[in-house]
Protein backbone atom coordinates (compact mmCIF):
# COMPACT_ATOMS: atom_id res chain seq x y z
CA UNK A 1 0.00 0.00 0.00
CA UNK A 2 1.32 3.60 -1.02
CA UNK A 3 1.53 5.81 2.27
CA UNK A 4 0.49 9.19 1.35
CA UNK A 5 1.07 10.78 4.59
CA UNK A 6 4.12 12.55 4.68
CA UNK A 7 5.21 14.65 7.62
CA UNK A 8 5.52 18.19 6.56
CA UNK A 9 3.95 20.72 4.76
CA UNK A 10 3.14 20.10 1.19
CA UNK A 11 1.09 21.50 -1.52
CA UNK A 12 -2.63 19.42 -1.71
CA UNK A 13 -4.15 18.98 -4.48
CA UNK A 14 -7.99 18.70 -5.24
CA UNK A 15 -7.62 14.87 -7.27
CA UNK A 16 -5.54 13.57 -4.03
CA UNK A 17 -6.88 12.53 -1.11
CA UNK A 18 -4.57 12.65 1.63
CA UNK A 19 -4.26 9.60 3.88
CA UNK A 20 -3.24 10.74 7.60
CA UNK A 21 -0.99 8.87 10.13
CA UNK A 22 -2.78 6.46 11.59
CA UNK A 23 -0.14 4.36 13.54
CA UNK A 24 0.88 6.76 17.22
CA UNK A 25 4.49 6.83 16.93
CA UNK A 26 6.19 4.47 19.81
CA UNK A 27 6.02 0.76 20.73
CA UNK A 28 2.02 -0.82 21.01
CA UNK A 29 2.08 -2.83 24.10
CA UNK A 30 0.70 -6.38 24.35
CA UNK A 31 -1.02 -7.46 27.69
CA UNK A 32 -1.96 -11.11 27.13
CA UNK A 33 0.66 -13.83 26.74
CA UNK A 34 -0.52 -14.25 23.63
CA UNK A 35 -0.64 -10.80 21.68
CA UNK A 36 -2.98 -12.53 19.09
CA UNK A 37 -5.51 -12.47 21.40
CA UNK A 38 -5.11 -8.54 21.81
CA UNK A 39 -5.32 -8.14 18.51
CA UNK A 40 -8.68 -10.28 18.50
CA UNK A 41 -10.03 -8.05 20.96
CA UNK A 42 -9.17 -5.09 18.99
CA UNK A 43 -10.79 -6.20 16.26
CA UNK A 44 -14.17 -7.42 18.12
CA UNK A 45 -14.23 -4.03 19.83
CA UNK A 46 -13.89 -2.55 15.89
CA UNK A 47 -16.57 -4.91 14.94
CA UNK A 48 -18.94 -4.12 17.72
CA UNK A 49 -18.27 -1.00 17.11
CA UNK A 50 -19.43 -0.95 12.91
CA UNK A 51 -22.45 -2.73 14.89
CA UNK A 52 -23.40 0.31 17.14
CA UNK A 53 -23.24 2.62 14.10
CA UNK A 54 -25.50 -0.20 12.25
CA UNK A 55 -28.06 0.00 14.98
CA UNK A 56 -27.81 3.27 15.40
CA UNK A 57 -29.08 3.80 11.76
CA UNK A 58 -31.69 1.52 11.55
CA UNK A 59 -33.10 3.50 15.06
CA UNK A 60 -32.76 7.13 12.93
CA UNK A 61 -34.52 5.41 9.83
CA UNK A 62 -37.19 4.49 12.56
CA UNK A 63 -37.69 7.97 13.98
CA UNK A 64 -37.72 9.47 10.71
CA UNK A 65 -39.67 7.50 9.25
CA UNK A 66 -42.37 7.88 12.88
CA UNK A 67 -41.55 11.88 12.43
CA UNK A 68 -42.83 11.94 8.68
CA UNK A 69 -45.61 9.52 9.90
CA UNK A 70 -44.32 6.74 6.91
CA UNK A 71 -44.42 3.56 9.75
CA UNK A 72 -43.71 3.74 13.26
CA UNK A 73 -41.68 1.13 15.83
CA UNK A 74 -44.63 -0.50 16.27
CA UNK A 75 -45.46 -1.07 12.81
CA UNK A 76 -41.98 -3.24 12.78
CA UNK A 77 -42.82 -5.00 15.51
CA UNK A 78 -46.17 -5.96 14.45
CA UNK A 79 -45.25 -6.86 10.71
CA UNK A 80 -45.67 -10.22 10.06
CA UNK A 81 -43.22 -12.09 7.94
CA UNK A 82 -44.32 -14.53 5.21
CA UNK A 83 -42.59 -17.91 5.17
CA UNK A 84 -40.51 -16.46 1.90
CA UNK A 85 -39.12 -13.42 3.60
CA UNK A 86 -38.58 -15.79 6.62
CA UNK A 87 -36.55 -18.22 4.33
CA UNK A 88 -34.21 -15.87 2.27
CA UNK A 89 -33.58 -14.22 6.26
CA UNK A 90 -32.71 -17.64 7.31
CA UNK A 91 -30.15 -18.30 4.00
CA UNK A 92 -28.20 -14.61 4.59
CA UNK A 93 -28.29 -16.08 8.00
CA UNK A 94 -26.54 -18.88 6.92
CA UNK A 95 -24.35 -17.43 4.40
CA UNK A 96 -23.07 -14.78 7.08
CA UNK A 97 -22.20 -17.33 9.48
CA UNK A 98 -20.50 -19.61 6.82
CA UNK A 99 -18.14 -16.27 6.37
CA UNK A 100 -17.70 -15.69 9.87
CA UNK A 101 -16.64 -19.22 10.79
CA UNK A 102 -15.03 -19.76 7.21
CA UNK A 103 -12.02 -20.80 8.96
CA UNK A 104 -13.18 -23.54 10.97
CA UNK A 105 -14.97 -24.93 7.98
CA UNK A 106 -12.11 -24.78 5.95
CA UNK A 107 -10.17 -27.21 8.53
CA UNK A 108 -12.97 -29.24 8.42
CA UNK A 109 -12.96 -29.33 4.83
CA UNK A 110 -9.01 -29.86 5.03
CA UNK A 111 -10.25 -32.97 7.38
CA UNK A 112 -12.46 -34.21 5.23
CA UNK A 113 -10.06 -34.53 2.24
CA UNK A 114 -7.84 -36.92 4.19
CA UNK A 115 -5.06 -37.55 0.58
CA UNK A 116 -5.18 -33.74 0.50
CA UNK A 117 -1.62 -33.52 0.85
CA UNK A 118 0.59 -31.21 2.80
CA UNK A 119 1.13 -27.42 1.75
CA UNK A 120 4.75 -28.17 1.60
CA UNK A 121 4.82 -31.10 -0.84
CA UNK A 122 2.78 -28.60 -3.06
CA UNK A 123 5.50 -26.38 -3.08
CA UNK A 124 8.28 -28.74 -3.54
CA UNK A 125 6.45 -30.12 -6.38
CA UNK A 126 5.91 -26.98 -8.24
CA UNK A 127 9.39 -25.81 -7.36
CA UNK A 128 10.67 -29.28 -8.56
CA UNK A 129 8.27 -28.30 -12.00
CA UNK A 130 11.56 -28.55 -14.65
CA UNK A 131 8.66 -28.85 -17.99
CA UNK B 1 -22.53 7.96 34.63
CA UNK B 2 -25.63 10.37 35.85
CA UNK B 3 -26.55 13.78 35.08
CA UNK B 4 -28.08 14.78 31.55
CA UNK B 5 -25.95 13.67 28.49
CA UNK B 6 -23.01 16.20 27.40
CA UNK B 7 -22.80 16.91 24.04
CA UNK B 8 -19.78 19.18 22.82
CA UNK B 9 -20.25 22.74 21.81
CA UNK B 10 -20.63 22.96 17.80
CA UNK B 11 -18.14 25.62 17.12
CA UNK B 12 -17.75 26.56 13.60
CA UNK B 13 -14.75 25.07 12.90
CA UNK B 14 -15.76 21.67 15.14
CA UNK B 15 -15.16 18.98 12.37
CA UNK B 16 -18.42 17.60 11.14
CA UNK B 17 -19.34 14.57 10.79
CA UNK B 18 -21.95 12.52 8.78
CA UNK B 19 -24.66 10.32 10.53
CA UNK B 20 -22.19 7.20 10.90
CA UNK B 21 -19.13 9.09 11.61
CA UNK B 22 -20.54 10.63 14.69
CA UNK B 23 -22.38 7.10 16.00
CA UNK B 24 -19.09 5.86 15.75
CA UNK B 25 -17.50 8.83 17.86
CA UNK B 26 -20.47 8.27 20.37
CA UNK B 27 -19.95 4.83 20.79
CA UNK B 28 -16.42 5.32 21.94
CA UNK B 29 -17.56 7.26 24.50
CA UNK B 30 -19.79 4.76 25.58
CA UNK B 31 -17.22 2.24 25.14
CA UNK B 32 -14.87 4.72 28.00
CA UNK B 33 -17.90 4.53 30.07
CA UNK B 34 -17.92 0.84 30.00
CA UNK B 35 -14.40 0.55 31.05
CA UNK B 36 -14.88 3.07 33.81
CA UNK B 37 -18.43 1.97 35.11
CA UNK B 38 -17.88 -1.82 34.37
CA UNK B 39 -14.49 -3.19 34.15
CA UNK B 40 -12.13 -0.61 36.60
CA UNK B 41 -13.88 -1.73 39.39
CA UNK B 42 -12.87 -5.34 39.06
CA UNK B 43 -9.53 -4.08 38.85
CA UNK B 44 -9.43 -3.97 43.09
CA UNK B 45 -10.87 -6.97 43.12
CA UNK B 46 -8.74 -9.31 41.24
CA UNK B 47 -5.57 -7.59 43.05
CA UNK B 48 -7.48 -8.04 46.74
CA UNK B 49 -8.59 -11.48 45.76
CA UNK B 50 -6.18 -12.68 43.39
CA UNK B 51 -2.86 -11.42 42.86
CA UNK B 52 -1.97 -9.79 45.86
CA UNK B 53 -2.32 -13.50 47.63
CA UNK B 54 -0.33 -14.78 44.97
CA UNK B 55 2.04 -12.48 45.11
CA UNK B 56 2.33 -12.62 49.46
CA UNK B 57 3.03 -16.40 48.87
CA UNK B 58 5.47 -15.96 46.98
CA UNK B 59 7.69 -12.85 48.17
CA UNK B 60 6.16 -13.02 51.83
CA UNK B 61 5.57 -9.47 51.72
CA UNK B 62 2.41 -7.27 50.19
CA UNK B 63 3.80 -5.15 47.26
CA UNK B 64 4.79 -2.35 48.03
CA UNK B 65 6.40 -0.08 45.26
CA UNK B 66 4.88 0.49 41.65
CA UNK B 67 7.23 -2.30 40.29
CA UNK B 68 5.78 -4.92 42.91
CA UNK B 69 2.06 -4.26 42.13
CA UNK B 70 3.12 -4.49 38.24
CA UNK B 71 4.74 -7.88 39.39
CA UNK B 72 1.54 -8.67 40.98
CA UNK B 73 -0.95 -7.49 38.37
CA UNK B 74 0.62 -7.98 35.32
CA UNK B 75 -0.01 -11.85 34.76
CA UNK B 76 -3.70 -11.31 36.13
CA UNK B 77 -6.45 -11.68 33.40
CA UNK B 78 -8.66 -9.34 34.01
CA UNK B 79 -5.85 -6.76 34.30
CA UNK B 80 -4.66 -7.88 31.23
CA UNK B 81 -8.42 -7.45 29.56
CA UNK B 82 -8.65 -4.08 31.07
CA UNK B 83 -5.34 -3.20 29.74
CA UNK B 84 -6.40 -4.10 26.31
CA UNK B 85 -9.58 -2.94 26.29
CA UNK B 86 -8.31 0.61 27.75
CA UNK B 87 -5.36 0.52 24.61
CA UNK B 88 -7.83 -0.24 22.33
CA UNK B 89 -10.51 2.52 23.59
CA UNK B 90 -7.50 4.87 22.60
CA UNK B 91 -7.07 4.12 19.43
CA UNK B 92 -10.73 3.70 18.15
CA UNK B 93 -11.10 7.25 19.79
CA UNK B 94 -8.08 8.72 17.71
CA UNK B 95 -9.14 6.73 14.44
CA UNK B 96 -13.29 8.13 14.89
CA UNK B 97 -12.13 11.30 15.15
CA UNK B 98 -9.30 11.36 12.42
CA UNK B 99 -12.08 9.75 9.91
CA UNK B 100 -13.86 13.33 9.22
CA UNK B 101 -10.84 15.55 9.55
CA UNK B 102 -9.46 13.43 6.81
CA UNK B 103 -11.75 13.61 4.36
CA UNK B 104 -12.38 17.41 5.19
CA UNK B 105 -8.77 18.25 6.07
CA UNK B 106 -8.46 21.33 2.64
CA UNK B 107 -12.04 22.98 3.88
CA UNK B 108 -11.51 22.85 7.52
CA UNK B 109 -8.13 24.86 7.11
CA UNK B 110 -10.03 26.98 4.50
CA UNK B 111 -12.69 27.53 7.26
CA UNK B 112 -10.17 28.04 9.94
CA UNK B 113 -8.62 30.63 8.16
CA UNK B 114 -11.86 32.44 7.63
CA UNK B 115 -12.47 32.40 11.27
CA UNK B 116 -9.51 34.15 12.29
CA UNK B 117 -11.08 37.10 12.87
CA UNK B 118 -10.41 38.13 16.87
CA UNK B 119 -6.88 38.63 18.69
CA UNK B 120 -3.47 37.15 16.71
CA UNK B 121 -1.70 34.46 15.81
CA UNK B 122 2.27 34.34 15.22
CA UNK B 123 3.83 30.81 13.59
CA UNK B 124 7.35 30.35 13.87
CA UNK B 125 8.43 27.98 11.42
CA UNK B 126 11.75 27.70 13.15
CA UNK B 127 11.32 26.44 15.95
CA UNK B 128 12.74 23.77 16.99
CA UNK B 129 10.05 20.87 18.41
CA UNK B 130 11.29 19.60 20.90
CA UNK B 131 12.23 15.83 21.55
CA UNK B 132 9.99 15.18 24.22
CA UNK B 133 7.83 16.03 21.89
CA UNK B 134 8.54 14.17 18.93
CA UNK B 135 10.36 10.65 20.47
CA UNK B 136 6.69 9.18 20.99
CA UNK B 137 3.27 10.56 19.84
CA UNK B 138 1.84 11.80 22.96
CA UNK B 139 -1.69 9.95 24.16
CA UNK B 140 -1.01 8.07 20.96
CA UNK B 141 -2.27 11.10 18.55
CA UNK B 142 -1.05 9.51 15.72
CA UNK B 143 1.20 12.38 14.52
CA UNK B 144 1.09 14.01 17.82
CA UNK B 145 0.30 17.55 18.05
CA UNK B 146 2.95 18.65 15.59
CA UNK B 147 2.53 16.89 12.49
CA UNK B 148 1.49 19.47 9.47
CA UNK B 149 -0.33 17.64 6.03
CA UNK B 150 -0.60 20.88 4.08
CA UNK B 151 -0.54 24.54 3.87
CA UNK B 152 -2.17 26.02 6.59
CA UNK B 153 -3.45 22.75 8.60
CA UNK B 154 -5.10 22.55 11.32
CA UNK B 155 -6.19 18.54 11.31
CA UNK B 156 -3.71 18.05 14.38
CA UNK B 157 -5.83 20.56 16.31
CA UNK B 158 -9.52 19.53 14.78
CA UNK B 159 -8.96 15.27 15.99
CA UNK B 160 -7.75 16.89 19.16
CA UNK B 161 -10.75 19.12 20.16
CA UNK B 162 -13.22 16.15 19.51
CA UNK B 163 -11.00 13.78 21.38
CA UNK B 164 -10.96 15.50 24.41
CA UNK B 165 -14.63 15.74 24.87
CA UNK B 166 -14.92 11.75 23.87
CA UNK B 167 -11.55 11.13 26.12
CA UNK B 168 -13.53 13.24 29.07
CA UNK B 169 -16.77 11.23 28.09
CA UNK B 170 -18.14 14.58 28.30
CA UNK B 171 -16.98 15.34 32.00
CA UNK B 172 -14.67 18.65 31.17
CA UNK B 173 -18.35 20.48 30.05
CA UNK B 174 -19.28 20.98 26.55
CA UNK B 175 -16.33 23.40 26.00
CA UNK B 176 -14.03 20.95 27.65
CA UNK B 177 -12.84 23.67 29.51
CA UNK B 178 -13.05 22.21 33.09
CA UNK B 179 -9.57 22.53 34.36
CA UNK B 180 -9.18 26.44 33.28
CA UNK B 181 -12.80 27.17 34.37
CA UNK B 182 -11.96 25.15 37.76
CA UNK B 183 -8.58 27.25 38.56
CA UNK B 184 -10.15 30.55 37.20
CA UNK B 185 -13.07 29.63 39.57
CA UNK B 186 -10.76 28.88 42.60
CA UNK B 187 -8.87 31.65 41.81
CA UNK B 188 -11.84 34.09 41.98
CA UNK B 189 -13.03 32.87 45.34
CA UNK B 190 -10.19 32.62 46.87
CA UNK B 191 -8.04 35.74 45.69
CA UNK B 192 -11.07 38.50 44.91
CA UNK B 193 -8.60 41.44 44.91
CA UNK B 194 -6.11 39.98 42.41
CA UNK B 195 -7.67 41.10 39.11
CA UNK B 196 -4.69 40.14 36.67
CA UNK B 197 -4.75 42.42 33.31
CA UNK B 198 -1.93 40.55 31.42
CA UNK B 199 -2.24 36.31 31.01
CA UNK B 200 -0.20 33.75 29.51
CA UNK B 201 -1.50 30.04 29.00
CA UNK B 202 1.53 27.84 28.64
CA UNK B 203 1.00 24.72 26.04
CA UNK B 204 -2.28 25.88 25.24
CA UNK B 205 -3.01 23.19 22.71
CA UNK B 206 -6.11 24.71 21.08
CA UNK B 207 -7.26 26.60 24.14
CA UNK B 208 -9.61 24.54 26.13
CA UNK B 209 -8.32 25.77 28.98
CA UNK B 210 -7.46 29.44 27.80
CA UNK B 211 -10.62 30.67 27.30
CA UNK B 212 -11.93 30.46 31.18
CA UNK B 213 -9.84 33.00 31.74
CA UNK B 214 -10.37 35.68 29.02
CA UNK B 215 -14.16 35.28 30.24
CA UNK B 216 -12.85 35.09 33.79
CA UNK B 217 -11.01 38.20 33.07
CA UNK B 218 -12.42 39.93 30.51
CA UNK B 219 -10.45 43.15 31.28
CA UNK B 220 -7.04 40.95 30.49
CA UNK B 221 -4.72 40.71 27.86
CA UNK B 222 -4.86 37.16 27.36
CA UNK B 223 -1.70 35.10 25.72
CA UNK B 224 -1.72 31.45 24.85
CA UNK B 225 1.63 29.22 23.68
CA UNK B 226 2.34 25.90 22.39
CA UNK B 227 4.86 24.74 19.97
CA UNK B 228 2.88 22.87 17.36
CA UNK B 229 1.08 25.32 14.42
CA UNK B 230 -1.79 23.03 13.32
CA UNK B 231 -3.20 23.29 16.95
CA UNK B 232 -2.61 27.43 17.32
CA UNK B 233 -3.85 27.61 14.48
CA UNK B 234 -7.33 25.64 15.10
CA UNK B 235 -6.87 27.49 18.60
CA UNK B 236 -6.90 30.26 17.02
CA UNK B 237 -9.61 29.78 14.93
CA UNK B 238 -11.94 28.39 17.70
CA UNK B 239 -11.28 30.90 20.50
CA UNK B 240 -12.65 33.67 17.65
CA UNK B 241 -15.89 31.28 16.75
CA UNK B 242 -16.51 31.46 20.26
CA UNK B 243 -15.80 35.11 20.82
CA UNK B 244 -12.88 35.11 22.53
CA UNK B 245 -9.78 37.08 21.78
CA UNK B 246 -6.80 35.86 22.65
CA UNK B 247 -3.06 36.13 21.10
CA UNK B 248 -1.58 32.93 20.52
CA UNK B 249 2.11 32.39 19.24
CA UNK B 250 4.37 29.29 18.44
CA UNK B 251 6.82 29.27 21.26
CA UNK B 252 8.65 26.73 23.46
CA UNK B 253 7.52 27.43 27.32
CA UNK B 254 10.75 26.99 28.40
CA UNK B 255 12.12 30.08 26.61
CA UNK B 256 9.74 32.60 25.24
CA UNK B 257 10.58 35.82 23.60
CA UNK B 258 8.03 37.70 26.14
CA UNK B 259 9.30 40.45 28.29
CA UNK B 260 10.65 39.78 31.63
CA UNK B 261 8.08 41.02 34.67
CA UNK B 262 5.41 41.27 31.84
CA UNK B 263 2.56 38.76 32.93
CA UNK B 264 0.25 39.10 36.21
CA UNK B 265 -0.51 35.72 35.79
CA UNK B 266 1.00 32.14 33.82
CA UNK B 267 -0.93 29.10 33.80
CA UNK B 268 -0.87 25.95 32.44
CA UNK B 269 -2.96 23.13 32.22
CA UNK B 270 -1.70 19.13 31.94
CA UNK B 271 1.94 20.58 30.21
CA UNK B 272 4.14 19.60 32.72
CA UNK B 273 4.34 16.06 32.55
CA UNK B 274 4.26 16.16 29.11
CA UNK B 275 7.89 17.41 29.68
CA UNK B 276 10.97 16.61 30.83
CA UNK B 277 13.48 16.40 34.01
CA UNK B 278 15.34 19.52 32.32
CA UNK B 279 12.18 21.21 30.44
CA UNK B 280 10.01 21.25 33.75
CA UNK B 281 12.97 23.20 35.32
CA UNK B 282 13.28 25.64 32.63
CA UNK B 283 9.46 26.15 32.30
CA UNK B 284 9.33 27.14 36.27
CA UNK B 285 12.12 29.35 35.46
CA UNK B 286 10.48 31.11 33.23
CA UNK B 287 7.41 31.30 34.56
CA UNK B 288 9.72 33.20 37.45
CA UNK B 289 10.98 35.26 34.81
CA UNK B 290 7.78 36.36 32.97
CA UNK B 291 5.54 37.45 36.55
CA UNK B 292 5.84 40.87 37.71
CA UNK B 293 6.55 41.08 41.92
CA UNK B 294 2.68 40.03 42.93
CA UNK B 295 2.29 37.80 40.16
CA UNK B 296 1.06 34.01 40.18
CA UNK B 297 2.30 30.92 38.28
CA UNK B 298 -0.03 28.13 38.50
CA UNK B 299 0.27 24.96 37.22
CA UNK B 300 -2.78 22.38 36.99
CA UNK B 301 -2.02 18.68 36.64
CA UNK B 302 -3.06 15.31 37.98
CA UNK B 303 -2.15 14.52 41.60
CA UNK B 304 1.56 13.49 42.60
CA UNK B 305 2.02 10.01 43.77
CA UNK B 306 2.90 11.16 47.12
CA UNK B 307 0.44 9.73 49.91
CA UNK B 308 -1.10 7.17 47.92
CA UNK B 309 -1.61 3.28 48.77
CA UNK B 310 0.74 1.65 45.98
CA UNK B 311 -2.31 -0.38 44.07
CA UNK B 312 -3.48 3.45 43.70
CA UNK B 313 -0.27 4.39 42.56
CA UNK B 314 0.22 1.82 39.92
CA UNK B 315 -2.96 2.16 38.02
CA UNK B 316 -2.89 5.95 38.15
CA UNK B 317 1.04 5.21 36.49
CA UNK B 318 -0.75 3.24 33.68
CA UNK B 319 -0.14 5.99 30.93
CA UNK B 320 2.98 5.86 31.31
CA UNK B 321 3.70 2.80 29.94
CA UNK B 322 0.58 2.12 27.86
CA UNK B 323 -0.70 5.65 26.78
CA UNK B 324 2.67 7.17 25.63
CA UNK B 325 3.57 9.18 28.59
CA UNK B 326 7.04 8.98 29.02
CA UNK B 327 7.51 11.76 32.11
CA UNK B 328 4.22 10.94 33.44
CA UNK B 329 5.91 8.95 36.02
CA UNK B 330 8.73 10.70 37.04
CA UNK B 331 7.03 13.93 37.01
CA UNK B 332 4.38 12.91 39.46
CA UNK B 333 7.55 12.38 42.10
CA UNK B 334 9.02 15.19 41.43
CA UNK B 335 10.26 17.61 44.95
CA UNK B 336 8.16 20.45 43.08
CA UNK B 337 8.89 22.43 46.24
CA UNK B 338 12.36 22.20 45.79
CA UNK B 339 11.67 22.85 41.85
CA UNK B 340 9.73 26.41 43.03
CA UNK B 341 12.55 27.69 45.00
CA UNK B 342 15.05 26.65 42.76
CA UNK B 343 13.65 28.70 40.07
CA UNK B 344 13.76 31.39 42.88
CA UNK B 345 10.51 31.26 44.52
CA UNK B 346 10.50 32.54 48.03
CA UNK B 347 6.61 32.68 48.80
CA UNK B 348 4.56 29.82 50.12
CA UNK B 349 3.76 26.84 47.65
CA UNK B 350 0.92 26.27 46.21
CA UNK B 351 0.55 22.12 46.19
CA UNK B 352 -3.77 21.72 46.61
CA UNK B 353 -6.77 20.01 45.27
CA UNK B 354 -9.35 22.35 43.48
CA UNK B 355 -12.88 21.18 43.05
CA UNK B 356 -13.82 20.87 39.49
CA UNK B 357 -16.32 23.28 38.52
CA UNK B 358 -18.02 21.12 36.06
CA UNK B 359 -19.05 18.55 39.35
CA UNK B 360 -20.49 21.42 41.02
CA UNK B 361 -23.02 21.49 38.33
CA UNK B 362 -23.24 17.55 37.37
CA UNK B 363 -19.72 15.95 37.06
CA UNK B 364 -19.58 12.12 38.91
CA UNK B 365 -16.44 10.47 40.16
CA UNK B 366 -14.92 8.51 36.87
CA UNK B 367 -11.46 7.25 36.72
CA UNK B 368 -9.84 5.27 33.70
CA UNK B 369 -6.09 4.96 33.63
CA UNK B 370 -4.44 7.77 35.15
CA UNK B 371 -5.57 10.84 33.44
CA UNK B 372 -8.20 13.14 35.39
CA UNK B 373 -7.29 12.30 38.12
CA UNK B 374 -10.03 10.12 39.33
CA UNK B 375 -12.60 12.94 38.63
CA UNK B 376 -13.87 15.77 40.45
CA UNK B 377 -10.70 17.90 41.84
CA UNK B 378 -7.38 18.91 40.03
CA UNK B 379 -4.29 18.95 41.71
CA UNK B 380 -3.12 22.84 41.36
CA UNK B 381 1.05 23.60 42.15
CA UNK B 382 1.93 27.16 42.09
CA UNK B 383 3.51 30.16 43.87
CA UNK B 384 2.64 33.93 44.21
CA UNK B 385 6.02 36.21 43.04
Amino acid sequence: MVRLWVPKVRESSADEQLELQRKAKGKRPYYFSNPDVDKLLSMIMALTGELAIARDRIDTLERVAAAKKLFSSEDIENFELDAKALEARAGRHKQLLREVNRIIIGELEDLEGADEEDYSAVVEQVESDDR
Amino acid sequence: MSGPYVEQNAHIVLPKTDHDELSRQHFVRSFKEHIVESLHPGLKLAYEKRAKPKYLAKHQHEPNTIQEVADAMKPDQHYQAWSSLLRTSQEMMWSSTQIPVERAITDLAATSTNQMTLGSLSLNPELKIPDYHTAVDIHCQPGGYHTEYIEGDVAQGAIYDRAVYLYAMGQMGSNNADMGDSTVAWLRQTHPEFTPTRILDMGCAVGHSTLPYANGYPEAEVHAIDVAAPMLRYAHARASAMGSTIHFSQQNAEHTEFEEGSFDLVVSHILLHETSSAAIKNVIKECFRLLRPGGWMLHVETPPYEGMEPFDKFLFDWDSENNNEPFWRKSHQLDLKGLARDAGFSREILQIMVPSAFQETQRTNTFQGGDFGGGGVWFVYGCQK
